[in-house]
């Protein structure tokens, strides 16, 4: 079974960015496309706690 | 993983589970409720309670969205998916969850064109793949979700995608913690407080929790570690006679959110005058709809949704479960008519679901808990 929450699949997950698709579109782990739009400029390497596919925050290191 | 493993290790997680014991105070028995559904999920998962002393009791909230839904807005929803022409696109959980006729999964087998999405940037693909029919997201959850739901509505607008809609079921996490603090039945403690939505909303909403009612709350990461450090905070405050919100989340939580998130949500959202809680009754200002401004977007305008009201099943508790009142084993047809696999309530069906979380990780009873030094 999932440990993940299966209503949107992820519970805030820590993703690291690998590449930039979009203005506002980031691709992170597993090739998993991310908005981007709630936490401004992300650049490969940045870790995002993503959620139901939205970054909702930078993960300070 | 980075930011995963480190808050997982166990030797941190026995010297915090002596602090915590060392900290409660003998005799006095802690009641401490986690809001959240993902805590629920971890506490279970990775046996935090076996770590706590039998006189620190956590119990659970109404924080997972699938848990609180009505069945009268899944018997909604299916109703919209049987409309001609829809795709009906939702989040994996809410397929299992009952309505008064069935569950989104029976209506796909009866023939609706139901899919399950990850997010609703997935929904909106599907729209963009199929011009000739309505796309329908079928959204649910609290502050953490609804800004995914508003940045993929803001696409479908600038797109200018005219067979895309949400049937919105967002609610917000102040107004049923009020509810609850309100419930004369309820004795808590403190409050775990849930780390994701306060990724958007900060840790401020919730100030007045211990300015009215005297308790604390401390805002929580997911990780064991995280929970455990929380409890020990909560009890630190009850023992110095502090009442205040505190942020062990810091490493994601910003204190006042985040603002651009809570743009975007003023922006496409409005509050509902009230909306239906599952146990918890109709609670004012607790439910999202479409603003003005996105009322092209909204499926309860663009398609015939009936407004159903069913009554919760009599043998099923789940209202007295999300409000911490009893335990899941305590429910009379927990695990044996309700089950993962058979859900009754609907606490049974999320894997965040403080019933699906007993059932799946063997607690039957409290019986059952390892004490600390057993």
């Amino acid at each position: 079974m999932s440990f993940h929450c299966a209503t949107c699949s992820d519970e805030g997950v820590p993703m690291t960015v690998t590449s930039i698709s979009d203005e506002a579109l980031a691709v992170c782990d597993r090739d998993t496309e991310v908005m981007t739009d709630l936490v401004g400029a992300v650049e490969p390497g940045d870790v995002l706690l993503v959620h139901a596919g939205v970054a909702l925050a930078k993960v300070e290191q | 993983m980075r930011f995963v493993d480190e808050y997982r290790d166990a030797e941190l997680g026995r010297a915090l589970a002596a602090e915590i014991l060392a900290t409660a105070e003998p005799g006095r028995h802690y009641k401490v409720m986690e809001v959240c559904g993902g805590h629920t999920h971890t506490i279970y998962k990775y046996g935090v309670d076996d770590l706590l002393p039998e006189n620190v009791e956590l119990v659970h909230g109404p924080g997972c969205p699938v848990c609180v839904i009505p069945m009268g807005r899944v018997d909604d929803g299916i109703a919209v998916a049987h409309e001609e022409g829809v795709i009906f696109t939702c989040f994996g959980d809410m397929m299992r969850v009952p309505g008064g006729h069935g569950t989104l999964l029976e209506a796909k087998a009866e023939g609706a064109d139901i899919r399950m999405v990850y997010s609703p940037l997935d929904a909106l693909r599907i729209a963009r793949e199929s011009p000739d029919r309505e796309v329908v997201f079928f959204a649910v959850g609290f502050e953490t979700t609804a800004p995914s739901t508003a940045l993929t509505l803001m696409r479908a607008k600038a797109e200018g995608l005219r067979n895309f809609s949400v049937f919105c079921n967002h609610v917000t996490i102040v107004p049923p913690l009020r509810a609850l603090l309100e419930s004369p039945d309820l004795r808590l403690d403190g409050f775990i407080g849930p780390g994701h939505v306060s990724t958007v909303v900060g840790a401020r909403p919730f100030e007045f929790i211990p300015a009215d009612y005297g308790k604390p709350i401390v805002v929580s990461g997911f990780e064991p570690l995280d929970l455990l450090q929380s409890v020990h905070m909560i009890l630190l405050q009850l023992r110095d006679g502090r009442c205040e919100v505190e942020n062990q989340y810091k490493r994601v939580v910003p204190y006042d959110g985040n603002a651009q998130a809570l743009r975007v949500l003023a922006e496409v959202f409005d509050l509902r005058p009230h909306f239906e809680w599952r146990g918890l009754g109709f609670i004012s200002h607790s439910g999202l709809k479409l603003s003005h401004a996105y009322s092209d977007f909204d499926a309860e305008l663009r398609f015939r949704v009936p407004g159903i009201r069913v009554a919760d099943p009599k043998a099923c508790q789940c209202g007295e479960v999300l409000k911490g009142v009893i335990k899941p084993w305590e429910c009379k047809v927990f695990g044996t008519a309700c089950t993962p696999e058979r859900p009754i309530g609907t606490c049974m069906v999320s894997s965040e679901g403080a019933c699906a979380a007993y059932y799946n990780f063997g607690r039957f009873s409290r019986g059952e808990k390892r004490l600390v030094g057993a």
